[in-house]
């Protein structure tokens, strides 16, 4: 079975990796350290992903991982482990039965908040320990390339045509999509017609066949639809428009005069009751890892953005985050 | 063309460096084992070993990937064959009629007509990705909800004129299969259903614990039930290899399936596994001896395999020319492209054309070795068989069991699989049929969620099944599937009675 290793001991290292490819058994804890200090923990540290592999919050937290390694900015294996099922309910269970535990920590994405709302179970964020938010990313309103509508106002006057006329490609129910759908129509009165097919993938195949009229995608999903004319898109739903050359001609919903904001954040939290000292070992790692040439360069080719939530206002990110999606949860009638 | 055979050309240069054949030869070996170990199916391997991809460069990591994908393919049926569990859930129907034949003594046969059927159709589903991706990926697009809805709805109807039995049993066993496919999250609105409060049945009842369950643990207890004296299967050498008269049965079946699974592969959404429940139908149909289906039938076996594999080929076709996912496995690769960095889409064949085109020319490499590999083994493998059962059943115990934990890692499905296993022993003693019970399972969650897609695109209008020119066709399709089975028990029925009246009349005349 795998032991303890001192913390720095690089020869280990690798045989380490393959052990933590196998076990990732937590590991005994050395001692306490004094209070606020950064201090690493021991061994193989896991990252719990509630996605399949490939899925986008599993992509960054390896990104992530590999590039906290390779700079070493943390030395202690990072494993990403994938824990699907119950639309992350068994991740994040396997977390919060890790009380005080120093080798996992959790990928914060939104079902962490939406799931306890939708199916009515008490609610996770408030359990976990913050640590970060460091990963935002936009959204874009597209429709069919040959849809009349010209900009975000036509295509608002065309759903107001005929109610539940407009029908939007979903992922699943209560999932991002669907808050961005509940959102316009608060903005704009006009009624959608939200259809979930089975995930992201099934949402965009249903939009290529032109099955459907309206889809919500991420820049990285969207471009390679705008290059080959399959999508038109009308809008993006942050505050500002996006600065790169592929998008900066895409007007801001706002600028049109519908005030609907959103998008997706990613970051870390760790199971309840954890060390302070590992939390600001979480919180100074971060740090480091956004400055990183490594983490840039990816961050600017998934189209995404990198402002550090840190882990001194992760709880009220936290709780604001909840309350907004708890609003439109409710607006759509989605919560329990 | 021209230009295809030219990149095809620079596709095998690509997949022929050393490295390359390397992983190749290594990805259809996992493939093939863990196609072959119930409960890991391809696409979760494939998700197991994504990680390890990281190093290694984008066209060797997607070439292994895709080993293992079609490799599963071939890898299932061995364990269908010999063990009665479906390694993978595309073969399932080869589970129903390989393991006939395998208490037949014939094995071998059907292990080898699976291998050839597979690399075949492999092979023909990969030159016909040679040429015609693009036009073939905007006719997959064509198909939506609404023909879905249809495809999944023959597969079930199509399940009463499977097995021997009465078709009536048959229906009313897949209804007995949506009803356990009902537990679960709600696919539409998410909310929970039948789930008791229980967190574990919050995800629904896999396919797998039901399938390892009612066919594999069933079997074993249905067997050892009687008291064991029994003799091994008794298998002749000859018997294990193909003769000359199966090869003229199962040509035309492996061509039917081959053609049929790349159809349908290619639709997104539908994948191996209903391409294999329809080929199996479609050759009953069209079989001269529909009743050897279900008690053995080689050219089924055949069918469903050839189907399989072509269609776990042609769901890369949708993958490569518009980056969508044609099934679960290609849904995996595309995550490796995105873990890659390589951004998948409309312009993948344009932007990344080494890496399209050594992908596949790999799977005519993979194919090849693959076909290499089962031949000689098929024979060896049906040799276990000689093995007497009372040694037997523990080891096939053990393989379900952890198949059944293998799937969701809790022993919540090992329960499930024990549960499932007592159901399909009563099914057994009651003599009901057990094959429709897990094609509803497999195609409910297709055919639920696709209706209800239907109807919210047409905005509760039926009309939706009849407007669509692709839909159209498949509803008469289903409608003769059902009225088929009951035109035929009508005139058996007139011919008996006819038969009896005349018996009659022939002693009134005495």
């Amino acid at each position: 079975m795998h032991t303890t290793g001192s913390i720095s001991s690089r020869c280990n290292r690798r045989l380490m990796m393959m052990g933590a490819a196998v076990t990732t058994a937590a590991l005994m804890l050395g001692v306490q350290p004094g209070f606020a200090q950064g201090k690493a923990p021991t061994g193989p540290i896991e990252i719990t992903s509630g996605t399949s592999p490939g899925g986008t919050p599993d992509v960054l937290m390896r990104r992530a991982a590999k590039i906290l390694n390779d700079e070493k900015i943390i030395t202690n294996p990072l494993v990403v482990q994938n824990r699907t099922g119950g639309s992350w309910m068994v991740a994040a269970n396997w977390v919060l039965n890790k009380k005080g535990d120093a080798n996992t920590v959790l990928t914060v994405a939104q079902p962490i908040l939406t799931t306890p709302i939708t199916t009515g179970q008490p609610t996770l964020y408030d359990k976990l320990t913050p640590i970060s938010m460091f990963i935002q990313g936009d959204l874009l309103i597209a429709v069919q390339p040959n849809s009349p509508a010209k900009d975000f106002k036509g295509f608002i006057d065309l759903a107001k045509q005929r109610e539940r006329g407009i029908k939007v490609a979903g992922a699943q129910a209560g999932s991002t999509d669907h808050m961005v759908t509940g959102l316009i129509e608060k903005a704009s009165g006009a009624k959608l017609n939200y259809v979930p097919f089975d995930g992201g993938g099934a949402a965009a195949t249903a939009f290529l066949g032109g099955n459907v009229d309206m889809i919500v995608l991420p820049p990285s999903e969207a471009l390679p639809l705008i290059k080959s004319n399959k999508a038109k898109v009308l809008a993006v739903l942050s505050e500002k428009r996006r600065t790169e050359p592929e998008f900066k001609d895409i007007p801001t919903a706002k600028e049109q005069g519908y005030d609907i904001l959103w998008g997706q954040s990613w970051g870390l939290a760790g199971p309840p009751d954890m060390d302070p000292a590992l939390v600001k070992f979480w919180d100074d790692a971060i740090q480091k890892l956004v400055a990183t040439d490594a983490w840039k360069a990816m961050v600017k080719e998934m189209f995404l953005r990198s402002e550090v939530v840190p882990a001194s206002q992760a709880k009220a990110h936290f709780v604001e985050l909840h309350n907004q999606h708890l609003a439109v949860l409710k607006d759509l009638g989605l919560a329990k | 063309m021209i230009d295809s055979l030219v990149s095809l050309g620079q596709g095998f240069a690509i997949a022929l460096t050393p490295m390359n054949l390397l992983f190749i030869f290594v990805g259809v070996c996992l493939g093939q084992l863990i196609g072959a170990l119930p409960g890991l199916g391809p696409s979760a391997g494939m998700a197991l070993l994504l990680p390890i991809t990281f190093g290694i460069p984008p066209a060797t990591a997607i070439m292994m990937l895709a080993g293992i994908m079609y490799g599963g393919m071939y890898g299932g049926t061995l364990t269908s064959v010999l063990v009665n569990v479906p390694g993978e859930a595309a073969s399932v129907m080869t589970a129903v009629d390989g393991h006939r034949l395998a208490k037949q003594g014939r094995a071998g046969a059907a292990l080898s007509v699976s291998a050839i059927g597979s690399f075949l159709a492999g092979v023909g589903a990969v030159i016909a990705l040679v040429f015609v991706t693009p036009p073939l990926a905007e006719f997959a697009l064509s198909f939506s909800s609404p023909e879905y809805f249809l495809l999944a709805t023959l597969g079930i109807t199509a399940t009463a004129s499977i097995g021997s039995g009465s078709p009536i049993k048959a229906i009313l066993m897949a209804v007995f299969g949506l009803m356990i496919a009902l537990v679960g999250t709600d696919p539409i609105l998410g909310s929970a259903r039948l789930t008791f409060g229980s967190t574990e049945l919050l995800d629904g009842i896999d396919f797998l614990p039901v399938a390892i369950g009612i066919f594999g643990i069933a079997e074993v207890l249905a067997s050892l039930e009687q008291s064991y004296d029994s003799e091994p299967i008794k298998t002749r050498l000859k018997d294990m290899w193909l003769s000359g008269k199966d090869w003229a049965e199962c040509r035309i079946a492996i061509l039917r399936g081959g053609v049929l699974g790349f159809l349908i592969g290619l639709m997104p959404g539908a994948g191996p596994t209903v391409a294999a429940i329809l080929a199996y139908v479609t050759e009953k149909r069209f079989s001269r001896h529909p009743e050897r289906f279900g008690n053995g039938a080689l050219d089924g076996v055949a069918a469903a395999e050839s189907a399989n594999n072509s269609a776990a080929h042609g769901a890369l076709i949708p993958m490569l020319a518009l980056g969508i996912p044609g099934s679960a496995s290609t849904a995996v690769l595309l995550a490796a492209l995105v873990l890659q960095g390589i951004r998948p889409g409309p312009t993948l064949l344009v932007e990344q054309a080494d890496l399209v085109w050594g992908l596949i020319a790999s799977m005519f490499i993979g194919n090849v070795i693959l076909l290499v590999l089962n031949l000689p083994l098929a024979p060896l493998f049906a040799a276990l068989l000689r093995i007497p059962y009372e040694y037997l059943a523990p080891g096939i115990l053990v393989i379900s069991l952890v198949g059944a934990y293998a799937t969701t890692l809790s022993l919540f499905s090992v329960g499930l699989t024990l549960f499932f296993g007592m159901v399909g022993y009563l099914m057994m003693k009651a003599d009901l049929p057990r094959a429709p019970v897990v094609l509803a399972v497999v195609l409910a969650s297709l055919m639920e969620s696709s209706l209800r897609q239907s109807l919210m695109l047409s905005e509760g209008s039926l009309s939706i099944f009849v407007q669509r020119p692709l839909s159209a066709i498949l509803l008469l399709l289903v409608i003769a599937s059902l009225l088929l089975p009951l035109m035929s028990m009508f005139t058996r029925h007139r011919a008996r009675r006819r038969s009896r009246n005349e018996q009659q009349i022939s002693i009134a005349t005495k």
